[in-house]
């Protein structure tokens, strides 16, 4: 089979306007006569149609020479990419290998193309990627690399909360008739009250019920959950400096107020997300760990390889959510048990990694805990060194958290540090490391990626709080804990990848056993997810 | 005992009782908690034991069993007299186990560690699901000190008497058996264990326990599973059941089976099977065993497994020379600023020499006085060093009388420095350091860790002996005196060698097995074209890197002169290379390097044995020690086989113990007297104008008057002038409750513990005022008088503030016990000179001294006497502290008691025969001493039985002195902190003649002779087992009428201080000077490598700081600037809400990355790894990130313009 073929198609159709799905062209070009079918294809199209189907296609080889319709199972026998191939096949074409944002990196959201790309002709090699990059589009928005303007003052710190009570707060403000801490102190006892704060204190009383002390910028004022009450439940769920509010009767000498509700930001259960108005999907991995002698090469190999495959070819965006590598002095004596010491080297061969998957994804990363970043949250992306290191396929290199809109299906991207603390802290029933996900609702219902201060995750005061989560994303994606899971949270889809190491010495120690070499991929517009295997 | 010995302790009890009678008539007098002295003497251990229990009874029957079983059997017999009624008067049968218990830890500890009182909580009853009663013995974290053979024969003694008592066994239930499992890994990863069990070790003993372990909670950390047990009061974990379980039962088992087998009414048979590490449930028994053998490991078997693994290191095939294998353990966790003084058994390291100098044994190295200095003083007597063998660590000593080590001045002269005033004179020349001299350990040090002997020196010592194996009169020889055998002229040396065929003398020994053979053949080529001058003395070699190299190796002292090297002393240099002189003078090589057998040529080939640092392009061995033998016309032994490599650990340390902040009176003030705790201040405080100014409220002990029921907070009623007595209320029902004998107060209606303390409003000012003018001292007598916030101690009975006011008066703090204390680092001697001590001869006398210790007349200054074994030597600080605490308690006496001065001291050398106190932490027990005399280094200098009396042994640790008197008056139990481990460090008991089969064992390692034998020497060649030769150790004496004398050494020293009196570390300023200097010496160093030493202070020291406090700073608290309030997190207000004052940071910028450049220029000037860089350079990025803005960045010069 000529491989100008599919080529030529894809290049007619896109002058006249239209995508195509692939097997729709190899149908096309599996025809006795591609051009007239081509044609005739085209001719009958439903109006408004953007893109060429395979039933489409089908119909129109069915009506001319039924007995053809045998000759569509050929064009999945198109070579995949070589497995057995140990090179680097992109390199191998470099001149044929087209990426969408080589066009001006700089340039942030680039738009859909209406015209056709030349490079589009080179795209369809024996991999027959999909050919409709035209229609992706990648948007990012809470990126704050470059825009680290904190120095560490004491006023940078009070700031970022402030920000964090008056954005979040807002969320819930408009429910109540709420009032400042120093306003309720002095209402008469038994005045119903409500108030919006940061959680400052969480203690048990003697007779086993909860005071919450919630401060906002006039003061602090205690709740008391009672232990009998619904809302009792809740308390254990409570972190330290998430914003919340509750409603109450004060007591006779207003020192106090009993709870009769409290109420998350949350993400509304109405929530709808966006999903892409095409069949398009999108690979969530995180955790590839390179440079760890644990780091399975093979596993990541197969995936890569698969990628290319038929099966992937619709997987147009790859999102890699921190630890590309394994670092240097993340732990003591880290150098004994890495497999490449160089911190570098380490992301040179990250890089090498990447080259293995088809040119044609669009890739964003954030960085981990172990990458060369600062450990302080949010972590701004990599610095112009590590950037230059991590060329292949030109990916979007932004800061952690960042929120990613692909084909309006937004993505909040996250490294995750904060799930060992909310693991931690939360009953194991709420949250744990066989679900990780359940634990990733919790910081959705806070809509805070890292709510509690001065525990297990660092903070580094910004002029804003980029730690919230200010807009319901339509997927939530973390990584760290080196689990897989996946779930809904009122409708938003809640991802932690797993990792590309295997069991470490370490973890085999504290009996965690990792979910390696696994690529959840989830259908953008159906928010579906599923896991490819790959060790 | 000797009668002279008789008489030493005759005097020193009648000295004591002298002060006794004193202070007991001030007691009855004075307004202390106690009318009498606390601190009882005791004679012997039995003593000791009965007063640190307090139980009447015990030390008598301790001495009756004493003679007639070992110290275990005893405890096991007594365990029986409780039960039976004969010791002790309980009335439960708790009580009477809870008895036996503690006698037995106190007997096995000797009566001094507080492991008895402090480590044993209580022993109750408690109920089986079946209804029988059971014993639950409740440990607390101090019952460590007791160490693991105590503590699991104190549960063999608790179930023992638990049986003869007629109570069941203990049931675990399953929960309780899982959560023995869950607490002990708990706490071992908390707090760690020596020994940590796995599971099913701890559930087989948990199962099997007769009765139950219990105890207090030690740690934060909760246990997951397994929580509120019924029958276990916490769910943290329980440190002292803990200890008991795993480094007692677990580690000890073979010991107690030993016991558990010769009773009949306990039965143990599941220690055979926890023994054996028959506890896994079925198939995985192998895996059982292996692992428990593996785990097996307190320090002794460690030091085993290290002895087994050098032995397999030697080469099977004998390629090259036995060696023990370099260990870098003693390098991990350096700090900076305290330098390395050698790479593990690096060349140019120090050299070992067996012996013990005088000075010397218990853990402490002899170091020669000029390395001292040449280490730019960083070594001083006393500073603590880290040793890779034999055992961790050692105090340094000042020995002279081993060789100095030998430098390359900036000249390139090579030469050895055997002088300390010459060292500091060349000090400034030094351009390295190629030996920094020999090492002297004895060998009661390998014996008391186990260690295998490692090959031994060439020295002076060991070739006396060949000399006289081989035929020579080694006695006529060294009593000759027109021969100086130990450094003869190089032609009695070479004829001694010639004429009796024995090995050559060490002095012309070089270090031949650090050359390679290569370089070897290239020397004695040299040597052989080489010319002499100067009337034959000197040998002109042509000046070559290979050449100068093989010199400086060897250690042969030589000039450096334009294109030539010149050696004096040379002729046996070049006989030893094989190179003869003829008749004409003309210089001839007798050999040729093919002459040389396979054997010589690569001795020493296998890379393992030298650190590596010289690879060689050729193929020749690295040791030409078996060249040497094959070329010279005599034999050449190793003149130093074995380098110790070391690092410095503490500063030595002589300074007075003051709380912090110092007080000087244990009298309450609260927060009146401000942060100084300043009485006068406190008095005239008042919180509002409309308060009396000096009343203060303080939470303080009542008092009853029982002649005229006045109530008062004294100890002498303030109107009668009556003693007074705790006036104990129960808090619920307010009836007063009187002490039971075992002096608990609990109200038996109520079941409550009933106190007397209570908050009352005290004058301040008045009792300030009051107080001067009882001790007739007026305010200017002193700067401050400081006193304390408040009282820890239960009943907080208060201190007269008279004694702070003289306290303050003569410049001298108060400990937590009332006591005046002063630290210095230990140190052992056994002989002593009179001009060392800044003493004569006749105060010598005085102490009872009267022949040196060759049995000579005592006449003149530099006479070696044996010390007595409760001598001490005071540091000059201690000596001058002594003496201003001396004048406090003549005036105490005076001015406050009404009694004659007791001291009346003017020089400090009226201090000598005076009495003190020695006192260990975490010991209960003081030994008294007497002291002899002063040195400046600053350490105290005593024997070693008396270090082991209280239970340390001198590889850097420290303890204090007390002046007898001090301790009699002002010690009071009533001061002693209400909490665990409150009574640790007190002197509850006075052990007033130490007994050498009553101390720590450790001391009974040393050797006591003056030399070792030829076959010792010979031995440590085959790096034999210590206790394979035969060495006199003090052990032997034990017992007899020699175990107080005849502690002889092998080397002298001629002054017990030498080298700088105050280690460089101390005296440097800033952390960064002390860096600098330990950097500039790693370089200078030819056993050290520099950038290794670079790394590690990079690694352990600011890599942690940095990253740390980076952490910190992104997690930090806040606190308030004016209040001192702190918050969890940054208040929204901005400012404090408690006070509206400025709140700012804990953690800043400028803490987070003080080091951030050193390290970076430290990694750059030592050339360190890149790995260690690029961490430091993510650091720094990370630091850029976190604290710099990047809008503001000055990015080039266009922002200025």
């Amino acid at each position: 089979m000529p491989l100008e073929g599919p080529a030529r198609i894809v290049s007619e159709l896109t002058t006249r306007g239209y995508n195509a799905e692939r097997e729709a062209v190899t149908l096309i070009a599996a025809a006795e006569r591609p051009q007239p079918t081509l044609e005739q294809v085209v001719e009958q199209l439903p109006e408004r149609t953007l893109v060429v189907r395979t039933e489409h296609v089908r119909a129109v080889l069915e009506e001319s020479t039924p007995a053809s319709s045998e000759s569509s199972p050929v064009s999945s026998e198109s070579p995949p990419s070589n497995p057995s191939r140990d090179g680097d096949d992109s390199t191998d074409r470099p001149q044929n290998n087209p990426s969408v944002s080589t066009g001006d990196p700089s340039q942030p959201s680039p738009t859909p193309r209406t015209d056709p790309p030349v490079e589009t002709e080179g795209s369809v090699d024996h991999i027959e990627r999909s050919s409709d990059i035209s229609r992706r589009s990648l948007e990012i928005a809470n990126d704050m690399t470059g825009e680290s303007t904190g120095t560490g003052e004491y006023k940078d710190f009070v700031a970022v909360f402030r920000d964090r009570l008056e954005r979040l707060g807002s969320k819930l403000r408009g429910r109540f008739n709420h009032r400042p801490a120093s306003a309720i102190q002095s209402m008469p006892g038994g005045s119903e009250a409500a108030m919006v704060g940061l959680v400052n204190d969480i203690r048990s009383t003697a007779s086993g019920h909860w005071l919450i002390e919630l401060e906002d910028a006039t003061g602090t004022f205690p709740w008391l959950v009672m232990k009998d009450r619904e809302y009792a439940d809740l308390v254990e769920e409570l972190l330290c400096d998430e914003v919340l509010a509750m409603e109450g009767t004060l007591a006779d000498d207003s020192g106090i107020a009993f709870v009769d509700s409290m109420s998350f930001p949350d993400v509304p259960r109405t929530y709808e997300p966006s999903t892409a108005d095409r069949h398009v999907q999108a690979a969530l991995i995180s955790d590839v760990h390179v440079g760890s002698q644990e780091f399975m090469a093979d596993a990541w190999n197969r995936f890569a390889d698969w990628l290319h495959t038929e099966e992937a070819q619709h997987v147009e965006y790859l999102l890699l959510a921190g630890d590309m590598v394994e670092g240097v002095g993340v732990y003591p004596d880290q150098d004994e048990e890495l497999d490449i010491v160089d911190i570098y080297d380490q992301y040179e061969a990250f890089n090498e990694c990447l080259k293995r998957v088809p040119g044609d994804l669009d890739i964003v990363m954030i960085p981990g805990n172990h990458d060369a970043v600062r450990l302080a949250e949010p972590q701004p992306g990599f610095d112009e060194r590590l950037r230059n290191i991590m060329s292949a396929h030109d990916p979007r290199i932004v800061s952690n958290p960042s929120t990613v809109t692909l084909e309006g299906v937004s993505v909040l991207m996250y490294h995750g540090v904060s799930l060992d603390e909310v693991i931690a802290e939360l009953p194991e029933e709420k949250a744990n490391y066989d679900e990780p996900h359940k634990a990733m609702y919790h910081l959705l219902k806070k809509r805070h990626v890292a709510p509690q201060f001065g525990g297990h995750t660092r903070l580094a005061p910004e002029k804003e709080d980029y730690l919230i989560i200010e807009d319901v994303p339509d997927i939530f994606h973390t990584g760290h804990v080196h689990k897989l899971g996946f779930g809904k949270y009122h409708n938003v889809l809640a991802i932690n990848s797993g990792c590309w190491q295997a069991q470490t010495d370490f973890q085999k120690s504290v009996n965690i056993d990792p979910d390696a070499g696994y690529a959840p991929i989830v259908d953008l517009d159906t928010l579906d997810v599923t896991v490819q295997k790959f060790s | 005992m000797r009668e002279v010995d008789q008489r030493y302790f005759s005097r020193l009890e009648s000295q004591l009782d002298e002060a006794f009678d004193v202070a007991e008539t001030a007691k009855e007098r004075g307004a202390d908690p106690e009318p009498e002295v606390e601190i009882p003497v005791a004679k012997d251990m039995a003593d000791r034991v009965e007063n640190i229990l307090g139980i009447d009874g015990v030390a008598e029957r301790v001495r009756e069993l004493e003679g007639q079983m070992s110290r275990e059997e005893a405890a096991l017999a007594l365990a029986e007299d409780f039960a039976e009624g004969n010791v002790g008067d309980y009335e439960t049968k708790a009580g009477k186990i809870e008895g036996a218990v503690r006698t037995a830890v106190a007997l096995l500890t000797e009566g001094v560690v507080a492991a008895p009182i402090e480590g044993i909580d209580k022993v109750e009853l408690l109920s089986n699901d079946d209804g029988t009663e059971f014993v639950n013995v409740y440990y607390a974290g101090p019952i460590r000190s007791a160490g693991g053979t105590a503590q699991a024969l104190s549960v063999l003694v608790g179930d023992y008497t638990r049986a003869l008592v007629g109570i069941d066994q203990y049931n675990a239930r399953s929960e309780e058996i899982e959560r023995y499992a869950e607490e002990i890994s708990l706490y071992d990863k908390e707090t760690g264990l020596q020994y940590s069990p796995k599971d099913p070790e701890t559930k087989f003993i948990a199962k099997h326990l007769p009765i139950m372990l219990d105890g207090e909670a030690t740690g934060d950390e909760e246990v997951s599973g397994f929580r509120d047990l019924e029958r276990v009061d916490t769910n943290s974990a329980r440190g002292g059941m803990c200890l008991v379980l795993a480094e007692g039962i677990a580690l000890k088992a073979p010991k107690i089976q030993r016991y558990t087998s010769q009773l009949e009414e306990i039965d143990w048979p599941w220690l055979q099977d926890l023994i054996d590490g028959n506890y896994y449930e079925n198939d995985d028994e192998a895996a059982a065993d292996e692992s428990k053998a593996a785990d097996d490991g307190d320090d002794d078997d460690e030091a085993d497994a290290e002895a087994a693994a050098e032995e397999d290191d030697a080469p099977p095939e004998e390629t090259g020379p036995v060696r023990p294998a370099p260990s870098k353990k003693f390098l991990r966790d350096l700090i900076a600023g305290r330098p390395v003084f050698s790479h593990p058994s690096a060349k140019g390291g120090f050299r070992l020499r067996y012996g013990r100098s005088r000075n010397h044994g218990f853990a402490t190295g002899g170091v020669h006085p000029a390395t001292m200095h040449l280490v730019d003083d960083f070594l001083a007597t006393g500073t603590q060093i880290k040793t890779e063998r034999p055992g961790k660590a050692h105090g340094v000593v000042p020995v002279d009388s081993i060789e100095g080590p030998t430098v390359k001045l900036a000249n390139g002269d090579v030469r050895r420095i055997d002088d300390p005033e010459e060292a500091l004179e060349i000090r400034n020349g030094v351009e390295e350091i190629l030996d920094t001299g020999e090492y002297l350990i004895n060998y009661g040090e390998f014996v008391e860790n186990n260690h295998p002997l490692a090959p031994a020196s060439y020295v002076f010592e060991w070739w006396i002996q060949d000399m006289d194996e081989a035929g020579a009169d080694a006695q006529a020889l060294l009593d000759d005196p027109r021969i100086d055998a130990e450094h003869p002229p190089a032609e009695d040396a070479l004829e001694w060698a010639r004429e009796y065929d024995a090995p050559l003398h060490p002095d012309y020994t070089y270090l031949w097995h650090d050359l390679a053979v290569d370089d070897f053949c290239a020397l004695a080529d040299a040597v052989a074209n080489a010319h002499i001058e100067n009337g034959g003395e000197t040998l002109v070699l042509e000046r070559s890197e290979t050449v100068r190299d093989a010199l400086e190796t060897i250690i042969v002292e030589h000039r450096q002169r334009e294109g030539r090297l010149e050696v004096d002393d040379w002729v046996p240099l070049a006989r030893t290379l094989g190179v003869v002189r003829d008749e004409d003078g003309e210089l001839t090589r007798t050999w040729t390097d093919d002459d040389l057998s396979e054997r010589a040529r690569t001795w020493g080939d296998s890379d393992g044995a030298d650190s590596g640092d010289d690879k060689r392009n050729s193929s020749g061995g690295a040791n030409a020690i078996k060249a040497v033998n094959e070329v010279a016309p005599f034999t050449v032994r190793e003149r130093a086989p074995t380098r110790i490599g070391n690092r410095m650990g503490r500063p030595e340390k002589s300074e007075s113990r003051d709380l912090s902040p110092a007080v000087h009176t244990l009298f309450p003030i609260g927060e009146a007297g401000g942060a100084q705790r300043d009485i006068a201040k406190a008095g005239k405080h008042a919180d509002t104008m409309s308060d009396t100014p000096g009343v203060v409220e303080i939470q303080i002990g009542r008092h009853r008057c029982g002649e005229c029921d006045t109530e008062t907070f004294k100890n002498r009623c303030p109107d009668c002038g009556a003693r007074t007595e705790p006036d104990y209320r129960c808090p619920s029902c307010d009836s007063a409750i009187e002490p039971d004998e075992a002096g608990r107060v609990e109200c038996d209606r109520c079941d409550t513990e009933a106190t007397c303390v209570e908050s009352r409003e005290i004058d301040l000012n008045k009792e300030y005022r009051d107080a001067l003018e009882t001790v007739g001292e007026r305010e200017n007598a002193f700067d401050i008088l400081k006193g304390v916030k408040g009282l820890t101690s239960a009943d907080k009975i208060p201190e007269p503030m008279e004694k702070g006011i003289l306290r303050a008066k003569h410049d001298v703090s108060s400990f937590k016990d009332g006591t005046v204390r002063y630290d210095m680092t230990d140190l052992p001697v056994t002989s002593v000179r009179a001009s060392e001590l800044d003493i004569d001869v006749g105060q010598l006398q005085a102490l009872g001294y009267e022949e040196d210790i060759h049995g000579e007349p005592l006449v003149h200054e530099d006479q070696l006497v044996e010390l007595k074994v409760q001598d001490i030597v005071l540091s000059d600080g201690a000596a001058e502290h002594m003496l201003k605490t001396a004048d406090f308690i003549d005036d105490l006496l005076e001015q406050y008691y009404g009694l004659e001065p007791f001291y009346e001291l003017g020089e400090r050398e009226e201090l000598v025969g005076e009495l003190v106190f020695g006192m260990a932490p975490h010991t209960s027990a003081a030994t008294v001493g007497r002291v002899i005399g002063f040195t400046s280094a600053a350490v105290g200098y005593a024997h070693p039985y008396f270090h082991a009396a209280k239970r340390r042994n001198c590889d850097g640790d420290e303890d204090c002195v007390m002046l007898l008197m001090d301790g009699l008056l002002n010690f009071s139990m009533s001061f002693l902190p209400d909490q665990r481990g409150g009574k640790m460090d007190a002197p509850l008991v006075m052990s007033s003649r130490i007994d050498p089969s009553e101390i720590d064992d450790e001391a009974h390692n040393i050797d006591i002779v003056s030399r070792y034998p030829r076959e010792f020497y010979e031995a440590t060649l085959e790096m034999a087992d210590p206790g394979e030769v035969d060495v006199q150790i003090a052990e032997e004496t034990l017992g007899t009428d020699e175990e107080y004398t005849g502690f002889e050494h092998t080397h002298d020293t001629s002054d017990i201080a030498m080298g700088p009196d105050l280690s460089a570390y101390k005296t440097l300023g800033s952390m960064m000077d002390k860096m600098d200097a330990q950097l500039e010496l790693s370089r200078k160093l030819k056993a050290v490598d520099e950038t290794d030493v670079a790394e590690r202070v990079i690694e352990y020291h600011f890599l942690p700081d940095l990253i740390g406090n980076l952490r910190a700073f992104s997690r930090q608290e806040t606190r308030c600037l004016d209040c001192g309030e702190k918050f969890r997190r940054m208040p929204l207000t901005e400012t404090c809400r408690e006070c509206g004052g400025r709140v700012n940071l804990t953690v800043h910028q400028g803490s987070v990355n003080k080091y951030m450049q050193t390290a970076i220029e430290v990694a750059e000037e030592y050339d360190c790894r890149p790995y260690t860089k690029q961490r430091l350079e993510v650091l720094e990025k990370s630091l850029e990130s976190v604290f710099e803005n990047d809008k503001n960045k000055q990015s080039g010069i266009e922002d200025f313009m």
